[in-house]
């Protein structure tokens, strides 16, 4: 490994001077192709790559380049090779001076000199559209703007390039088009830019040099922006702190999220008026970018969920179970419970609203007991996602049983921070231990299982109902004492002549 | 079996009978909990809430420091000095005990369910109470009564969390202390009941009660030459340290010493210090001369001590009595100088029916509870005489006043009805045959009417040779008390679930399909403003909310439920009562960034505000009288009307055009209807210029209006949107306004 990063760094410092070294390999870019579906606060981002590989063979590494724009935004990225399942190594390098840009290598399987294949990027960018204009009034629709570079980055040569932009609806109100694009826009096409319906085309551009690196993108590298209207409300989520507790007892495991959104849609000028809310709603043509209620699915076979805010219980929500099902084995499929939540009140652009949400959980559902180590496995997502919502912060508490030991945590993606503290509760004598794990960045596709292992003596599991009965057993013996002892001054005889 | 299992057999079915007593008071006071949510009920309890958070979150020195700036703004409010604390240390007592052994309990928890907790208490002082007056089985009686009596639940349901909560408790724990120092002569039992008395003054502004009702006991077991070494001990150990304790709460400070209401406690101390002096000095001088003469001199005294006082009070250096205890003597005195007080329903004298349904048949047997009193008039009867007396008479004034009614009635009703039980289940028949043929037609005669009933049995039961014969006259009395018992318990379970148990923050409704809805605009509105406002602004509306907006919304309030400024109060009342143009810079000078205002004419709302309006004006008009006039909003007629002969201040006022604007389009053409005042509203509806609609909740129960900011180029806003609106401005007619040019 230590070879490999070793060998990594030169090669990029290699790249970056352009000039393919002789231990590291090269490529060319035969065809890009760039997909982006607009939204709300989450964008998706489908790049493929198809490549080619040049020189010796050698480490077999792809390196991908962001600019500065898209690297603050992207919240989530993975790397296949089309047709495949699998994943690839992604290895992140910060920002590289040189290139201008921050850099990513990919590891690919060995490919001989030549040889062809075709990666995918998949990308999601939070907030990466934001409103224009910034506020507008109660009826009006919701514009968005949304900007990105005009060209892909690739430390590599490429020979055809092109982005297709889709809105979500045909309501595109207007698109750049810099006419100095079509310098790499060879002379087939009319314009650098053809929009049919929802779909805005860039490209293609052909016999692209290396797109990092400061000269070519001061001289050549534009912005692309694409005015669009969105047509329902932008939801964010500002933080999300989930806490999951375990209960052996009571065969428990309890959720509790604590939520709080944001309407990320332009701010609300002049004043909210209900009146026109509720006309609306009668004729049929509800406000797009109000909030009025969001449905959330929770897992199968749960029961007494809670909603709540910092007032009191919020009266307005709806719950549909699903029961469990029978089988275990098509525990994936669509059987989950719908909880329709709805704010106190309607979310308008650049509102807030706070909410918690929990239910409890029969413990086998996500519990297993290996025999042979002594060891609990249990696995709870990360979150549960607010539909097209991007979440900026994010916590995951994981309170295990009291007397838990040998902890062992594995979260479904790299997380920003790890904590551990020890939390009280209910009839506890030493405390709980707990795991809390902090994120930034997410997107609605972060829902992977955190898997906590851990053992349970046998006397942590009967230090409750020790504690309580010895509690108990005191009390009674106080009651006892302070019945049988007479604690008057003076004999009973003077105390009675009174 | 041994008499030592019996007794201990005793015992435990006692204890097991008032856990059990306990329990129904708790649980029948849970209404509210299981048909809405743990919620704090209604105005004040919401204030206890915050400030307990305050004291729970940052311990008790910064609770007794806290300067609360949000409330009253821009004055601000010395919490700390301005509260009587008890409720809420009680509950951050409970609250940290509750963390210290590992139960980590939601300190809103703690709060609404200290109400029921404390019944429970209660329910077990009233029996210690009633055991002093009666027996063991008066005192369950009494436990039972108190623990389900509406008077009491209507204080004290779960959510309630209001200082009437644990004050009940502490009064009658006080009393019973008081009974007990009293019998034994003991000074353990004054301390205690000095120690309980200052919880009491720490927890309730209704204490005053205790320092006037054991003075007054005192004072009447001294003039029917009840006079006793244990009077003096129990009475003179309360009374210091009591006294002395209760001046530590720094609301109640001085005042002991030097206001009116406190007076009679020293008076009688004073007194009491001369007869003990009397009674001394006669035990040495024999000559019945020289008694009288110290008799005469004890009462010159007194009377100098009396005198001494009114002119104290007249130079000033006693307060004199506050308005709200005139009240209690002139029932229309409040309605003239103090409309603030009138104005709240709570301070109106109470009407016949509120005794019946909060007390249901306990208010026809307690008159033979107290005259059973008189049978053996022990110190102790004497004592729920007075109280029995005076708490009907303040009852009778004030209908919050019905909750220190309530135990003395419970006592008196469990002493008759215990009587009337003794007599009929006692298996003993008379053994005298020659007595009997009267005394069984008197039984089975008066059997019918049960209240008359036990004061001649008991009577009897005095005399060994009288008694009942038979199974059948019993069994007729016994049934019919059982009954009417049965017929209370049921009385109790509807008034609690139906009349006691709205938290009144939430309301109950049916949905258009028949399932139960609530309506939750309220908090929907207070959430609103919590969450999409700046943390520093001020929200403007009529008392009533101050405390509901400060908890829910924590943002600053002009006013609220504490009324101590009766002037701040009246400025909301004028802004609120005057046109657009003179209320925009009286709430520019208060800062006033938000308005909420309560319309329930949509939903049948009727305690909104359009229905306090007149309350806003007589209580602005009593600060400025020519500026705001009553008559000015009443129709020629004399009538208060909205609809289109609605008087032109009226239409014009601030409060008017917040309710209704835009109301009118909610309705078709011509249609616009208030269900509250069942008027139809005009045509046209309000316009407003200087104020923006913020946000209407979903029934337009709350409506929260902007301060429009000063316009950019100086105009006043009425010229501003007459501009935008595209009208010319006719010529010469506005004056301009002009500008300096340096």
């Amino acid at each position: 490994m230590g070879l490999i990063h070793w060998l990594l760094a030169a090669a990029l410092t290699a790249h970056s001077a352009q000039c393919a070294s002789t231990s590291m390999r090269s490529f060319e870019n035969t065809n890009v192709q760039r997909t982006i579906e607009l939204g709300g606060s989450l964008t998706h981002v489908t790049t493929t790559f198809a490549i080619k590989a040049l020189g010796e063979l050698g480490p077999n590494v792809y390196t991908l380049a962001l600019s500065e724009l898209d690297e603050e935004k992207t919240a989530l990225m993975d790397v296949k090779l089309k047709g495949s399942k699998e994943t690839l190594k992604l290895e992140k390098f910060g920002f590289n001076q040189k290139s201008n840009a921050y850099l990513y290598s990919v590891e690919l399987p060995p490919m001989a000199e030549d040889a062809t294949a075709t990666i995918v990027v998949n990308s999601i960018l939070s907030h990466a559209s934001t409103p224009f204009p910034e506020s507008i009034k109660q009826a009006d629709p919701q514009l968005l703007k949304f900007s990105t570079e005009a060209y892909i980055l690739s430390p590599y040569r490429t020979l055809s390039e092109r982005t297709k932009i889709r809105a979500p609806s045909p309501k595109v109100t207007s698109f750049s088009a810099p006419a100095e694009l079509s310098k790499y826009a060879g002379t087939t096409a009319d314009s650098v830019a053809t929009r049919s319906g929802a779909v805005i085309t860039y490209g293609p551009f052909q016999d692209l040099p290396p797109t990092t690196g400061l000269p070519f993108q001061r001289e050549n590298q534009k912005l692309l922006t694409v005015h669009y209207e969105y047509d329902s409300p932008i939801i964010s989520v500002v933080s999300l702190d989930r806490s999951a507790e375990i209960s052996h007892w009571g065969d428990n495991l309890n959720i509790q999220d604590s939520v709080h959104i944001r309407n990320d849609g332009p701010q609300l000028k002049g004043h909210f008026s209900r009146l026109e809310l509720q006309q609306s709603r009668y004729f049929n043509k509800p406000s797009t970018q109000v909030l009025t209620h969001l449905t959330l699915q929770l897992p199968a076979g749960i029961h007494k969920p809670y909603y709540y805010d910092s007032i009191g219980n919020v009266t307005t929500s709806r719950y549909r179970q699903t029961p469990k099902p029978k089988s275990n084995t098509k525990r994936s499929s669509a059987a989950s419970s719908f909880m329709e939540i709805r704010p106190r009140y309607p979310l308008l652009g650049g509102w807030n609203y706070t909410y918690t949400l929990g239910w409890d959980a029969p413990l086998g559902d996500s519990a297993t007991f290996d025999k042979k180590t002594g060891k609990y496995v249990v696995g709870v997502p990360f979150m549960t996602p607010v539909p097209g919502a991007a979440v900026d912060q994010a916590t995951f508490t994981f309170v295990l049983p009291e007397g838990a030991e040998n902890v062992h945590v594995e979260p479904p993606f790299p997380v920003d921070a790890m904590s551990k503290y020890t939390h009280i509760t209910y009839l506890d004598t030493i405390g709980r231990p707990a795991v809390v794990l902090r994120s930034s960045s997410l997107t609605d596709q972060h829902t992977g299982m955190v898997y906590v292992t851990y053992t349970v003596p046998v006397k942590a599991h009967l230090a409750k109902p020790l504690t309580v009965s010895t509690a108990m057993f005191g009390f009674f013996l106080l009651a006892m004492l302070f019945r049988r002892v007479d604690m008057r001054i003076g004999t009973a005889k003077t105390a009675k002549k009174h | 079996m041994a008499p030592e299992t019996v007794k201990n057999t005793a015992s435990f079915i006692k204890i097991v009978a008032l856990s059990v007593i306990a329990g129904a008071a708790i649980a029948s006071r849970l209404f509210a909990v299981i048909n809405f949510e743990s919620i704090i009920h209604e105005f004040d309890p919401w204030f206890n809430y915050r400030a307990t958070r305050v004291l729970a979150s940052k311990g008790f020195y910064e609770f007794w420091n806290w300067f609360d700036p949000t409330a009253w703004y821009p004055l601000g409010r010395v919490v700390g000095g301005t509260i009587f604390p008890g409720l809420m240390a009680t509950s951050g007592v409970i609250f940290n005990f509750l963390r210290a052994i590992h139960l980590p309990v939601d300190i809103r928890n703690v709060c609404v369910m200290l109400a029921p907790a404390f019944s429970g208490l209660t329910a077990w002082s009233t029996y210690m109470f009633t055991r002093e007056m009666k027996d063991e089985s008066a005192g369950l009686l009494a436990a039972i009564l108190i623990g389900i009596a509406p008077g009491y639940i209507s204080r004290s349901v779960a959510g309630s969390y209001d200082n009437e909560a644990i004050a009940i408790f502490l009064l009658m724990f006080t009393f019973y202390l008081w009974i007990k120092a009293l019998k034994q002569g003991s000074a353990f039992f004054g301390t205690m009941a000095a120690i309980f008395y200052f919880y009491m003054v720490a927890a309730w502004g209704g204490y005053v009660f205790i320092t006037n009702m054991i003075p007054l006991h005192a004072l009447v077991l001294v003039l029917m030459g009840r006079y006793s070494s244990r009077l003096y001990v129990g009475y003179s150990s309360w009374y210091a340290v009591g006294t002395l304790a209760s001046m530590q709460v720094p609301f109640v400070g001085f005042q002991p010493v030097t206001t009116s209401e406190h007076m009679a406690a020293l008076g009688v101390f004073g007194l009491l210090q001369l007869v003990a002096f009397t009674e001394l000095v006669r035990s040495h001088v024999s000559s019945k001369q020289f008694q009288t003469l110290l008799r005469t001199a004890a009462v010159t005294i007194g009377l100098l001590g009396f005198v001494a006082v009114v002119v104290l009070t007249m130079k000033g250096w006693i307060a004199p009595w506050t308005g709200r205890f005139y009240s209690l003597w002139d029932t229309g005195y409040a309605k003239k100088h103090i409309p603030i007080i009138a104005s709240v329903s709570e301070h109106q004298p109470t009407a016949w029916p509120a005794f019946f349904a909060d007390l249901h048949i306990l208010i026809f047997i307690f008159p033979v509870g107290v005259l059973l009193c008189f049978q053996k008039l022990r110190d102790e009867h004497v004592f729920v005489i007075i109280y029995a007396i005076m708490a009907s008479y303040f009852a009778g004034v004030m209908v919050r006043l019905m909750l220190t009614l309530t135990p003395v009635v419970c006592v008196a009703a469990a002493i008759a009805i215990s009587t009337l039980l003794d007599t009929y289940i006692d298996p003993q028949e008379p053994e005298s045959t020659e007595v009997a043929p009267t005394t069984t037609s008197e039984a089975t005669g008066s059997s019918t009417a049960a209240p008359k009933e036990p004061k001649t049995k008991s009577k009897e039961s005095k005399a060994p040779k009288t008694g009942l014969f038979g199974l059948d006259t019993r069994l007729a009395v016994i049934f019919n008390t059982f009954f009417l018992m049965l017929i209370f318990v049921l009385h109790c379970t509807w008034t609690t679930s139906h009349a006691y148990s709205s938290p009144s923050v939430v309301l109950a409704s049916r949905a258009a399909d028949g399932s139960s809805a609530v309506i939750d605009d309220f908090r929907e509105a207070y959430y609103w403003l919590r969450q999409n406002t700046p943390k520093d602004a001020v929200v403007m509306s009529w008392w009533d909310y101050g405390y509901q907006i400060a908890g829910m919304a924590d943002r600053p309030t002009l006013v609220d439920n504490n009324t101590w400024n009766n002037t701040h109060i009246a400025t909301v009342g004028k802004a609120f009562a005057s046109s657009e143009e003179n209320a925009y810079p009286l709430l520019k000078k208060h800062d006033v960034s938000y308005v909420l205002v309560l319309l329930g004419s949509l939903i049948q709302y009727s305690g909104d505000d359009l229905n306090k309006f007149l309350w806003m004006i007589r209580i602005a008009s009593g600060v400025w009288p020519d500026e705001v006039k009553e008559t000015d909003f009443f129709t020629p007629r004399g009538e208060f009307r909205v609809d289109e002969h609605a008087t032109k201040t009226m239409s014009e006022s601030l409060m008017y055009k917040m309710s209704y604007y835009r109301f009118q389009e909610l309705f078709g053409p011509g249609q616009a209807q208030d269900r509250v005042r069942n008027q139809k509203l005009p045509t046209v509806g309000p316009t407003l210029d200087y104020f923006d609609e913020a946000f209407t909740s979903e029934n337009w129960i709350v409506r929260i209006y902007e301060v429009k900011p000063d316009d950019e180029l100086g105009r006043d806003h009425k010229t501003a949107n007459a501009y935008s609106a595209g009208k010319k401005r006719k010529k010469g007619r506005v004056a301009r306004r002009r500008f300096a040019l340096e």
